[in-house]
């Protein structure tokens, strides 16, 4: 009992008087409030005079965030009553350093067939988005015209980041602090490209410029990929016709290479870039409409080849066959692809020449196209494929990518963009501008 | 901001409200916090509220004065740390360090709760505005107004070189103060260390073990020198692993490496009387395993060891093979080279680690001096023929082995493999025919170990000698079987059926058998000939041997074991006492070399001298008159007498045996150049050579003078011809 005696904490927080044990307060951890307010440094424990428990300590604060807090650090658990509103929770949470605790506690680790619809947030921008991305601490941005709106996991949204209000193509975050966007240049001006900007503040740090031996070139920065390496890709579409896929070194901001177009392919204006960890080579697609033609390659910058390769030249093309989407999926070797209609294709990446081969699982979509219809997208999330159409997002799993859930929400229009981090999925619609958040539900103990 | 706020927002209405009617809010907050930050490093802390004084940050920072916070932190910072300077500065002496370090652990505690304090800013506006978060502020401004001070920044270096100099000394210094302040240079960032402290050590330790290096090998011999490296190197790993940055290790014992080893290498290892030939000598097993170990840290340090080692065992294994006295014994030559390789083995695995480089070495100094002496490859089948005869009696079966194995070894690196077979096929020969060898085992595993390294074809010879053995045990049961009742009361005849080609005959000039045997002889030719059509049999009487019981005048009766020669020569003494020279050459017919050798044998061995020569002479004259030695006596019953035969080949013997490898060598380089031709057509003459040389390396090291011969004869059997146009190229014709 003499040990239970030391280990009692007495508070006093806003006028309400808590009880709880110094064990309870070590689950806060060092960096919080509570870890450095019983360090040894500051001696609030070991008063000879009075017993731990007699003396009061007291907080500024409200005590009824206290209390939720108080049972967080007790039970790891999150329990926000209605009369609280989250919002005034994360600020109370932010004041003790438990903002960590309070999002591992908000939402469970990511799984594509147990989401649920956490919230739906309503943005300030005209016209439609052009994308979505999310962040890796739950956080997001939607790129609207020439403007990217920032939010992070508390869904308070930052200032917003622009490059000199060009229209933005896409966005990507480098990681919790940093976006890098890319725009159209404007004509005649050394403006639009590439920058990097702070999240926080939306301010740009710095931009990413493009050098044809050795001179300065103005270009529109399209697609944006990353590496572990801290290289960053963007198709770029230079003044005269400096085409090709751009590097830069993320952290000095500079251009590193440059992957030239080759003739009668599609590098510059590519819609999709993504980076194969295995194999160290960075998948590039341009795709319907952008081009008249499909065109997926494998690059390889070492040295400067484009390992593998298809397009759709020459091939009698119906809207059944074009191809809207691309993906690779890494595991499997294989790269998969997505039609108008949300039929799924697949090609082998260890095989040149590969061919597409359809599975022709979604006829019944046909013919309830609505009026406004979005290009299906897809993505790619341990060993979950996933793949928006119309209004919804369909999930795939199992060897032989199997439909296992479908999202749907019955506001907002069709889907145009979405995209998963940090546990979360960020669905993007056209109708209305509006953007929603699944999340998984956190694990209870019990 | 929807209604449901209102609440919350009639709270921060509150503090807003304050900052309004307060327009010094943020200079009296600020005031709060520097005087607490006082108080922190004026060790006065229990007075302070730590509740108060974070709700007093967080409220500045939500208050839009974070900038001011920020900036004044690092003004207060700087002004204590300025103060701290000051007092180090002022310490005398030694207690120099013991101030620096006091001051760097106050500063430390005071930072921590300062960031303490300073929490939500940490959090929330240095991010935001990719400011220097408070922890590592307070290092950078430590190192700025500390350690970069210009009264501080030189001593400090200083003291740090002179302890360790002193420590290098013998000194004992204080390793826990110096492992405190070291810490610290690595705490304030990887630059600062190296900058501040580990480039001059480096360049300090560079002089310190030039001098002293110079020093030591002026006045020591090689394997003192070594130990002293040695000592100092480990002295370096563990004053690092002491007080010193990981990551220093490579690079100071680098630095020692190339001053005292790689500096002095050549000298070291070519010191008189203590370099590394004399530690060689004296199989100082553990200074070479030093020197190893050391050299092997430095660049090119192995080789100049290995090319040391290489030229020393080439030169001495030079001297063993070409030293006249050696060669008298082949035994005791091959003995040599097993001793000398013994020793380096044992050389290379104890001190070299056995090496594959060194383990290479050895063997292509062997390679190259064994092959030196023409006769190697004679002297390792007689060294053999030395053990199989008699050398094994009473050695265990490993033994036996291992003893194979060693000579194996040797005839790996013989490049005339062909001439030790010819020799070893003689030898064999001669074990088998006497019955002297001792382990049928210990000859097949030899044969078997033959066999794994040349091939079948090797071995397969000699294989059939085996063979022929059995066969002819099986023969001669046969033959008395058939012919047992009529040749019980004669002599008994035993053959040994050999093979054409798997034996080493000579030409076979026969000798005059006694008509005892004669008789005999051609009972066994007519029954042989009678179970295998076709053959033809004749008789090698020079490798025959022959028990003759003979009675002496005295009554004597004695076992003579002589060889088939001999007993013709002493058959003829049945029908007569005396004859000479001449009418023994009549009688038997046996040609002159070999007759001297069997009488000499018979007459001039003390001993064994069943006859007597006039004149008393050691060699044989065409006109000596020889009689039975009557007087014969010897201890044993049974005599053996041998041939008066060189052990050694003879000179003209060597000759002939030469001549015969020569010739067996013939139809080998010409299959070898015809393999070659076949498969490729056209090549040109240098080209040849090398690719037969290469094929024929196995068995022997080819003349290029004799492919060139055996080109010319294939081309003269129209199996190649020459280019019409480049004459230096050699078709194939099919």
């Amino acid at each position: 009992m003499m040990g239970v005696q030391k280990d009692r904490v007495k508070f006093n927080v806003g006028g309400r008087i808590f009880e709880t044990t110094a064990t309870t307060l070590a689950n806060a951890g060092r960096n919080s409030l509570f870890g450095a307010m019983f360090d040894e440094n500051w001696n609030l424990q070991s008063n000879p005079a009075t017993t731990a428990a007699a003396t009061e300590h007291f907080i500024d604060r409200n005590p009824d965030c206290f209390s939720i807090l108080l049972d967080l650090l007790r039970t790891g658990e999150l329990h926000i009553p209605t009369n609280i509103p989250e919002k005034l929770l994360y600020k109370e949470a932010l004041f003790y350093g438990l903002s960590d605790h309070v999002r591992t506690a908000r939402w469970g680790p990511f799984d594509g067939n147990r989401l649920h619809l956490a919230r739906s947030v309503h943005g300030r921008a005209p016209g439609d988005g052009t994308a979505i991305r999310a962040g890796p601490d739950g956080g997001c941005c939607v790129a609207h015209g020439s403007m990217v709106h920032v939010y992070d996991w508390t869904l308070e949204e930052h200032p917003p980041i622009n490059l000199d209000y060009q229209r933005v193509n896409d966005a990507i975050w480098v990681d919790s602090d940093n976006i890098v966007i890319s725009a159209c240049e404007r004509l005649g001006r050394d403006e639009g490209g590439m920058g990097l900007f702070s999240t926080s503040n939306g301010e740009l740090r710095y931009k990413f410029h493009v050098a044809h031996e050795n001179q300065a070139k103005s270009y529109t920065g399209g697609a944006l990929s990353f590496n572990q390496d801290y290289k960053l890709f963007s198709s770029c579409k230079g003044r005269s016709n400096e085409y090709g896929i751009g590097v830069w070194d993320q952290v000095t901001g500079n251009q590193v290479d440059f992957f030239y177009e080759p003739p009668g392919w599609s590098l510059g204006e590519a819609d999709k870039l993504q980076w194969l960890h295995g194999t160290n080579c960075l998948l590039v697609a341009t795709l319907f409409p952008r081009k008249d033609n499909c065109y997926i390659g494998l690059l390889d910058f070492r040295d400067k080849s484009m390992v593998w390769s298809w397009s759709d030249i020459g091939a009698r093309i119906t809207d059944e066959r074009r191809v809207r989407d691309a993906i690779a999926m890494e595991e499997t070797n294989s790269i998969c692809v997505v039609n108008e209609y949300e039929d799924l294709g697949f090609m082998d990446l260890r095989r040149a020449g590969s061919i597409v081969r359809w599975s022709s699982r979604s006829r019944l979509m046909k013919g309830k196209m609505p009026d406004e219809p979005c290009y299906p997208k897809l993505a790619l999330h341990e060993g979950q494929l996933f793949s928006s159409m119309n209004d919804s997002v369909s999930v795939f799993a199992g060897p032989d990518w199997v439909l296992t859930s479908r999202l749907r929400n019955s506001y907002g229009g069709s889907i145009c963009d979405f995209s998963i981090g940090g546990d979360r999925l960020f669905a993007l619609h056209s109708d209305e501008n509006v953007f929603d958040i699944w999340e998984t539900r956190a694990h209870s103990i019990v | 901001m929807s209604s449901g706020h209102k609440k919350r927002n009639f709270q921060i209405e509150a503090f807003k409200h304050k900052v309004v009617v307060d327009p010094k809010y943020a200079e009296k907050t600020w005031k709060i916090l520097d005087h607490a930050i006082h108080e922190i490093y004026n060790h006065n802390a229990s007075g302070l509220s730590f509740e108060e004084l974070y709700r007093n940050a967080y409220n500045m920072v939500l208050h839009k004065f974070g900038e001011k916070l920020y900036s004044g932190l690092v003004s207060t910072m700087t002004l204590h740390l300025q103060t701290m300077s000051k007092s180090i500065e002022s310490a005398h002496g030694g207690l120099f360090l013991e101030e620096l370090n006091t001051k760097w652990s106050d500063h430390n505690k005071a930072l921590q709760m300062i960031r303490d304090i300073l929490m939500y800013m940490d959090r929330t506006f240095i991010p935001s505005t990719h400011k220097t978060p408070v922890h590592e502020l307070g290092l950078n401004l430590w190192r700025d107004n500390v350690i970069h001070s210009d009264k501080i920044q030189t001593r400090l270096l200083n003291t740090l070189l002179e302890l360790i100099l002193r420590e290098r000394m013998g000194e004992v210094i204080n390793r826990g103060l110096m492992r405190n302040i070291i810490k610290m240079l690595m705490d304030l960032g990887p630059s600062v260390y190296q900058d501040d402290f580990e480039k001059p050590f480096l360049e300090v330790s560079a002089d310190f073990y030039r001098a002293e290096s110079q020093e030591f090998i002026e006045c020591s011999d090689c394997g003192d020198y070594l130990k002293k490296a040695e000592r100092r190197l480990n002295e370096e790993i563990e004053r690092v692993s002491h007080y010193l940055d990981a990551k220093s290790e490579a690079k100071i014992t680098n630095v020692v490496e190339k001053e005292m080893v790689a500096n002095h290498m050549l000298r070291l290892v070519h010191m008189d009387n203590s370099g590394l030939v004399k530690m060689l000598l004296d199989d100082k097993l553990e200074d070479l395993g030093r020197m190893y170990t050391l050299f092997k840290r430095v660049p090119i340090g192995l080789p100049t060891i290995r090319d040391v080692l290489t030229s020393h065992i080439r030169n001495t294994g030079k001297q063993l093979v070409t030293d006249p006295e050696k060669s008298k014994n082949p035994v005791e030559f091959v003995e040599a080279l097993l001793d000398k390789k013994d020793k380096y083995d044992k050389i290379i695995a104890s001190s070299f680690s056995n090496d594959k480089t060194f383990q290479n070495a050895l063997s292509s100094s062997f390679e190259y001096f064994i092959n030196l002496n023409p006769r190697s490859p004679e002297y390792i089948s007689l060294f053999v023929d030395d053990k199989l005869r008699k050398g094994l009696k009473g050695v265990k079966e490993e033994d036996i082995e291992i003893m194979l194995d060693k000579v194996m070894m040797l005839f790996r690196y013989l490049q005339e493999k062909d001439v030790f077979e010819k020799y070893y096929k003689q030898h064999l020969a001669k074990r088998l025919l006497s019955g002297k060898t001792v382990s049928d085992d210990a000859e097949r595993s030899l044969i078997v170990k033959l066999k794994t390294e040349c091939g079948y074809q090797f071995t397969s010879k000699l294989e059939g000698m085996f063979t022929d053995m059995k066969t002819s045990q099986d023969t001669m049961q046969g033959f008395y079987s058939a012919h047992g009742g009529d040749l019980a009361s004669g002599p008994t005849l035993v053959v040994q059926v050999l093979t054409t080609g798997s034996w080493p005959t000579q030409s076979s000039i026969s000798c005059n058998l006694p008509s005892e045997l004669l008789t005999l002889c051609e009972k066994f030719r007519s029954y042989y000939l009678g179970t295998h059509t076709g053959r033809r049999l004749s008789w090698q009487t020079n490798m025959g041997t022959a028990d003759l019981r003979a009675t002496f005048g005295n009554g004597q009766k004695y076992e003579l074991n002589v060889s088939t020669y001999q007993m013709c020569v002493l058959m003829l003494f049945n029908n007569s006492d005396c004859l000479s020279y001449r009418e023994i050459e009549q009688a038997t017919e046996i040609i002159s070399s070999d007759l001297k050798r069997c009488l000499q044998s018979l007459a001039c061995v003390k001993g064994k001298n069943v006859l007597r020569k006039e004149p008393m002479s050691k060699e044989i004259g065409e006109d000596d008159v020889f009689s039975v030695n009557d007087k014969f006596t010897s201890k044993l019953r049974k005599v053996k007498i041998g041939t008066v035969v060189a052990q050694k080949e003879s000179e003209p013997e060597k000759q002939e045996t030469r001549q015969r490898v020569e010739e067996d060598r013939k139809p080998q380089i010409e299959a070898a150049v015809v393999r070659i031709m076949k498969s490729r057509r056209v090549l040109d003459h240098n080209n040849i050579i090398a690719e037969v040389t290469k094929q024929l390396q196995p068995r022997f090291l080819a003349n290029p003078s004799e492919i060139k011969k055996r080109i010319e004869s294939l081309i003269e059997r129209d199996f190649l011809e020459r280019d019409n146009v480049d004459r230096r190229l050699y078709r194939y014709l099919a």
